[in-house]
């Protein structure tokens, strides 16, 4: 019982990271309808960032994930405006592909810059651990939790609070109304790419601050974010996060539960079972779904 | 028979005159740099089928390559069947496997239908990885080639012109469909499903169809891969960047034309080449480059550009 309890405890606080990875992917597919493969390599870039500032200064990655936020968000804004913009009416594959042209140079990059060894960010308190019960909580991991799930609250308020916000949602609804509306839609998309970009920078200092990193990963946090868009129902945010939740915990059982590797084929039969039987998400209608397709 | 139909069966004449005789015309690793090219034009060409004239984006094409590739090795170690019956019972046995999985995927569309062929393909990584006993698991398997068992190795020239046919049988039968009612009607879903849906195309009969003749012919080639390999391990056979060329190629010759898939398969299998032995650190980082550039650029492909719009056209084309 209690490693089953220890499990569920690890999953769900894994699961909170991982749904801020994939708000922003969720929130850049629903919008524009673009699956953004260099997602996961934001969140790299992100972890790099919040290390770079810990071994210069002794920066807090807490306070890192901030200052890699607001890096990423300008990357993310500045690669939607000159590149992603310029294709985003083609069919999809030229869109997936040239994401994934941005993902193998971004992650080579980084492979030659701070080669392919694996980090982290060593702080005195994330290995410390708090007893709950009969359950052991590793602070780090739970502070990461507390902050993505702060993350999400305030993106989702902001999306639906703001004007800022609304436009964007009104110009992922129907590109042309929002555009006779007066909206800018070219900035609309480059600011949904840059809060996206933000969201999984300052994930990867967190990832940084409770494991370790290396370029390879990338790939790895762009599946899951696939995985987790789409049991959330793609676009709708609280979706995305009971989508990681559950991903997270379902993948900590299985690790606890099943032999050999089968934990990572978990997180596919997941996925392809949910979009054969259910495929606008758990948690019911998918927000685009009545979206207009520009042309 | 036409004029322009002998003109082209000549000058097909003279190409494969010509493919056939050009091995000996090469050192042995140039032998091996065609017979590679030659390979992903057949793969190109595969994935041209579903994804080009049908238009639905498989991301998980490797899934038909790696199971193609194993049931190879695991009938020629296991069963002790020779190479030349083990090639054509992989590809059926595969085109059985998309069959199946076609029916319930291909409902799916759009980004959706990506993502969950990706699924397939990672996911049968993964069975293949756990199921020790039968493939050899993470460590690999190693197909018979010596000691009187299995088939004995082609040699590079050999494995030339087992590559040639996969990729003239691609090229065939890319153009019989291209040609055919039926691939007028995978052009028709391309274009909008609902219309060749009410226009009397059976949308479903023909997605699944052109799914599983795309997933026998690369079937095929993972089979020959295979057996050229030798060793074969799971994270080679089922990696995700042999999809993600091969649709590169075709999107960079042309989706959903005959020829582009052979322009693209050959144009980024040289370049390709080019970096590795130049740039043997960076080269990856520089055909990420290469694509980006080839999306911007050519978005409708080099033979879309060729063909109908001008270059600034094209480029314009997609613009937000």
């Amino acid at each position: 019982m209690t490693s089953f309890l220890q499990a569920t405890s690890y999953g769900l606080l894994q699961g909170g990271l991982l749904a801020m990875i994939a708000i922003g992917f969720s929130l850049v597919w629903g919008v524009m309808n673009v699956i953004n493969l260099s997602h996961g390599a934001y969140v790299l870039l992100g972890a790099y960032i919040a290390w770079e500032l810990h071994a210069a200064w002794g920066l807090d990655p807490l306070l890192g994930a901030v200052a890699a936020g607001l890096v990423m968000f300008g990357a993310g804004y500045a690669v939607q405006r000159s590149l992603i913009n310029q294709v985003v009416n083609a069919p999809i594959f030229l869109t997936l592909l040239l994401t994934f042209g941005l993902q193998l140079v971004l992650v080579q990059g980084m492979a030659v810059v701070f080669s392919a060894d694996y980090r982290s960010i060593a702080t005195w308190y994330a290995s410390e651990s708090l007893p709950i019960g009969d359950v052991r909580v590793p602070s780090g991991r739970l502070l990461a939790f507390g902050v993505a799930i702060l993350a999400t609250v305030v993106l989702v308020t902001f999306m639906r609070r703001t004007r800022t916000g609304l436009a964007i949602l009104a110009t992922g609804m129907d590109r042309n109304a929002a555009r006779l509306m007066g909206i800018n839609a070219r900035h609309a998309y480059a600011l949904t790419a840059g809060i996206a970009a933000a969201l999984a920078g300052a994930a990867g200092a967190l990832v940084g601050l409770v494991g370790t990193f290396s370029p390879p990963d990338a790939a790895r946090f762009t599946l899951l974010s696939f995985v987790i868009s789409v049991l959330g129902g793609l676009g709708n945010m609280y979706g995305a996060l009971l989508g990681g939740l559950v991903l997270g915990v379902v993948q900590a059982w299985a690790g606890q539960y099943l032999p050999g590797t089968w934990v990572n084929a978990v997180a596919f039969a997941v996925l392809v079972a949910v979009l054969i039987v259910r495929p606008s998400g758990l948690a019911g209608r998918a927000f685009y779904e009545a979206r207009v397709e520009a042309t | 028979m036409s004029r322009s139909a002998v003109a082209w069966a000549l000058g097909a004449a003279v190409v494969v005159a010509g493919m056939v005789l050009l091995p000996s015309q090469l050192y042995t690793g140039q032998v091996r740099v065609v017979t590679a090219v030659l390979m992903f034009v057949a793969l190109a060409q595969a994935w041209n089928i579903i994804g080009g004239f049908t238009g639905y984006a498989c991301f998980g094409q490797v899934a038909f390559f790696g199971i193609g590739g194993y049931a190879t090795a695991v009938l020629m170690e296991h069963a002790n069947w020779s190479f030349w019956a083990a090639l054509p019972v992989s590809a059926l046995g595969c085109a059985a496997f998309a069959t199946l999985i076609g029916l319930p995927l291909l409902r799916l569309r759009g980004h959706y239908f990506a993502i969950a062929t990706l699924g397939v393909a990672e996911g049968m990584r993964e069975v293949v990885t756990n199921l020790g006993w039968l493939t050899g698991g993470g460590a690999g398997i190693t197909v018979p080639t010596v000691g009187g068992r299995g088939t004995a190795w082609l040699g590079n020239d050999g494995f030339y012109l087992l590559f040639l046919t996969l990729a003239g049988l691609a090229v065939g039968v890319a153009t019989l469909i291209a040609r055919s009612r039926f691939g007028y009607g995978l052009r028709a879903i391309n274009q909008d499903e609902d219309a060749a849906a009410a226009a009397g195309v059976n949308t479903t009969r023909a997605k699944v169809l052109a799914l599983t003749i795309s997933a026998a012919i690369t079937a095929l080639v993972g089979s020959a891969y295979a057996f050229q390999q030798v060793t074969i391990y799971p994270q080679r056979l089922f990696d995700v960047d042999i999809t993600v060329i091969m649709i590169v190629m075709v999107v960079i010759g042309g989706a959903g034309t005959v020829l582009g898939p052979i322009v693209g398969a050959v144009g980024l299998q040289f370049v390709s080449e080019y970096l590795r032995q130049h740039y043997p650190q960076e080269h990856i980082l520089v055909l990420g480059a290469v694509i980006i550039l080839v999306v911007l650029l050519f978005p409708s492909g080099l033979t879309g550009v060729a063909g109908r719009t001008g270059l600034l056209d094209a480029i314009w084309a997609y613009r937000l």
